[in-house]
């Protein structure tokens, strides 16, 4: 194992902010693995620890496969999650969008560009990511459709879902879009949930980054096997909204199978306890994601429901 | 015939607790035949200098009344909670950038639900101006600014304004999803104004941008009034290409401590301010002007990254 200081921000009231890589074997670029992006990318964080922490096993065991280089560079943002701020805090920045970055931009646009330049240089990437929206999602990968991705790739990850989503035009300044347009094969892995660590949910995506090095030939370990995936695009998500406000009590949870007109949570009006809406599916299928409230502002997307697969 | 004041909730989405997330409008109509105006401000939390700007617009009509014709709407707030709290972002949960939300969706998210209301209440207005401001730390000119792809037809528009500047963006990702993209890419004249200079009062810097948006009415027929003459067509330095604007940047962290420079025309090697670090008591870094011309954004004192804009400068013609 190699570990390196991938790029420095100095910092006037504090300690520089040192963005650290992991590096295993030697030659080709095969594989990277990115984790957390926003100070508040916990799971994100703790995926990618188990991650550096299982490949210094394998290395020593001779699991790594001659010529194959495979990186982990567990946060992007350790200054933030020392504070307890999920931006860029001296910008405000998301660094989420501002690939590929610029290195005479702005200090959060420099910071994408000095991890762009390590991370365009491998064939496969992986990012673990969050959604805007706290809550859980069924273990799946995401893949941008930028004309240049790969879903069938996506499938090795052995995860339930593979998701193909259209970039909107706000996607666009997205590491994965960069990525993918500079001839990276990337994959955004979504896990559970984002500010705390989700054991279950962590393992699950370990395991499919493990099998995803596996088969595509970079190491060689032992591994559960995975789902066979069924590729997914928005057309097959349904979307349930809070028609009022309120507090909100969930009594389905990610991953679980509904039927249609099946109760889904009660909205409460927060002061006096009374149910103001019983949110039910429209049809059946699998809670692809699940909004964690508390609180509900009208008219909040609250579950995706996955159907006709 | 009397101008009539309305103020109206154009969209609302209920908060957890007893409490409406709503963008109001205020109209002011003449009754009288011309066009429609429309004035927006607030989409970012952090800035402030749009209530004052809205206000002094809202004030002036009142105090003349017989010189209006057509209507004129005002939404000053249309982030309030951002506002109140002085967050750029749209807090309700979720954290977003509003001027990255538009055109929105009648089927979306509460965000998405508030900008396509916001959008259909101004759609098909002769001309739609959105108000925005420097950000904390950091002193900007009054300025009008449009995307290239509306550049011919709006940079003739927008000299009426009255601004010390007209700054074309690059074609940039980002801006797809703003108000006036959205309005302009719907068939609705739209542009952004900039304005928050440090250095002076706020009342004054207002007073400059009111005159420029009266002057603007009297050329839509909107208002009778006395206005200010409209400066001539190259009176008006317009920036159109990244090669124009020089984007000064600072190395090192720090303490800025600035010159007054915003506004004036600068010499390439003049001093724009000094890093300073006060645990060691030692100056960082002398950033200087890269290049002459007119500096019309510049950082206000604060603490510094690598990569912080300093100050921009629209390079002298050559
Ligand atoms: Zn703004």
């Amino acid at each position: 194992m190699k570990k390196e200081v991938l790029y420095t921000v100095p910092s006037y009231f504090r300690d520089d902010m040192k963005i650290l890589s992991y590096r295993f074997g030697k030659g080709e670029k095969s594989c990277i693995i990115l984790g957390a992006l926003r100070g508040d990318e916990v799971q994100q964080l703790y995926v990618c620890a188990r991650l550096v922490s299982f490949l210094r096993d394998v290395e020593k065991e001779g699991g790594i496969l001659p010529g194959r280089t495979v990186t982990v560079i567990p946060t992007a943002i350790g200054a933030s999650m020392n504070v307890g701020t999920r931006l860029w805090a001296p910008e405000n920045m998301d660094i989420n969008r501002c690939f590929p970055g610029d290195a005479a931009g702005s200090t959060t646009e420099r910071i994408a560009d000095g991890l762009f330049s390590t991370l365009k240089l491998y064939r496969y990437g992986i990012q673990l990511t969050s959604f805007y929206q706290p809550g859980s999602f069924v273990p799946h990968v995401r893949v941008m459709d930028t004309g240049r991705q790969n879903p069938e790739l996506g499938c090795e990850f052995g995860l339930p879902y593979v998701y193909v989503r259209k970039p909107r035009i706000t996607d666009k300044t997205t590491l994965n879009y960069a990525w993918q347009l500079s001839g990276t094969q990337a994959y955004s892995l979504y896990a559970g949930k984002t500010h705390e660590i989700d054991e279950t949910a962590a393992e699950q995506t370990l395991r499919a980054i493990i099998r995803f090095l596996n088969t595509r030939g970079i190491i060689r370990s032992e591994n559960s096997p995975g789902h066979t995936a069924s590729v997914i695009t928005e057309g097959d998500l349904t979307q349930v909204s809070a028609g009022a406000a309120g507090l909100l009590r969930r009594v389905k949870f990610a991953g679980a199978h509904v039927r249609r007109g099946e109760q889904l949570a009660f909205l409460l009006n927060p002061s006096d306890g009374s149910v103001k809406e019983v949110l039910k599916t429209p049809a059946t299928g699998v809670l692809f994601f699940v909004q964690e409230g508390p609180f509900i502002t009208q008219y909040s997307p609250v579950f995706q429901v996955l159907t006709g697969k | 015939m009397p101008v009539t004041k309305e103020i109206t909730k154009i969209a609302s989405a209920s908060l957890p607790f007893e409490e409406q997330w709503a963008i109001r409008r205020c109209r002011y109509a003449s009754g009288l035949a011309g066009g429609r105006l429309c004035i927006a401000a607030g989409t970012h939390g952090d800035e402030m200098m749009g209530q004052l700007i809205c206000f002094q617009v809202a004030d002036r009509i009142q105090r003349e009344p017989e010189s209006l014709r057509g209507t004129v709407d005002i939404y000053p707030m249309l982030n309030p909670l951002g506002l109140d709290i002085m967050e750029r972002m749209v807090p309700a949960g979720i954290r977003l950038d509003m001027n990255l939300a538009f055109p929105g969706n009648p089927q979306g998210t509460p965000l998405e639900i508030l900008c396509h209301a916001v959008m259909q209440d101004m759609l098909g207005a002769d001309l739609v101006l959105d108000v925005h401001a420097s950000t904390h730390y950091k002193s900007e000119l009054y300025e009008v600014r449009m995307n290239e792809a509306d550049a011919d037809r709006l940079i003739p528009k927008a000299r009426t304004l009255c601004p010390d500047l007209i700054w074309v963006y690059p074609e940039y990702a980002a801006y797809g999803s703003s108000l006036t993209s959205a309005l302009c890419a719907a068939g609705t004249d739209a542009l952004i104004l900039e304005a928050d200079e440090r250095r002076r009062k706020p009342q004054e810097i207002a007073a400059g941008v009111v005159s420029g948006i009266f002057c603007k009415m009297r050329e839509l027929g909107l208002w009778t009034g006395e206005t200010q003459q409209a400066p001539a067509p190259e009176a008006i330095p317009v920036v159109r290409t990244k090669a124009e604007v020089c984007r000064v940047t600072c190395c090192n962290p720090g303490v800025y401590v600035p010159e007054d420079r915003i506004g004036t025309e600068v010499r390439k090697g003049d001093l724009l301010g000094t890093v300073v670090d006060a645990c060691e008591g030692v100056v960082r870094e002398r950033v200087t002007a890269p290049a002459s011309g007119l500096v019309f954004s510049q950082r206000s004192y604060s603490a510094v990254y690598p990569g912080t804009l300093i100050a921009r400068i629209r390079k002298e013609p050559v």
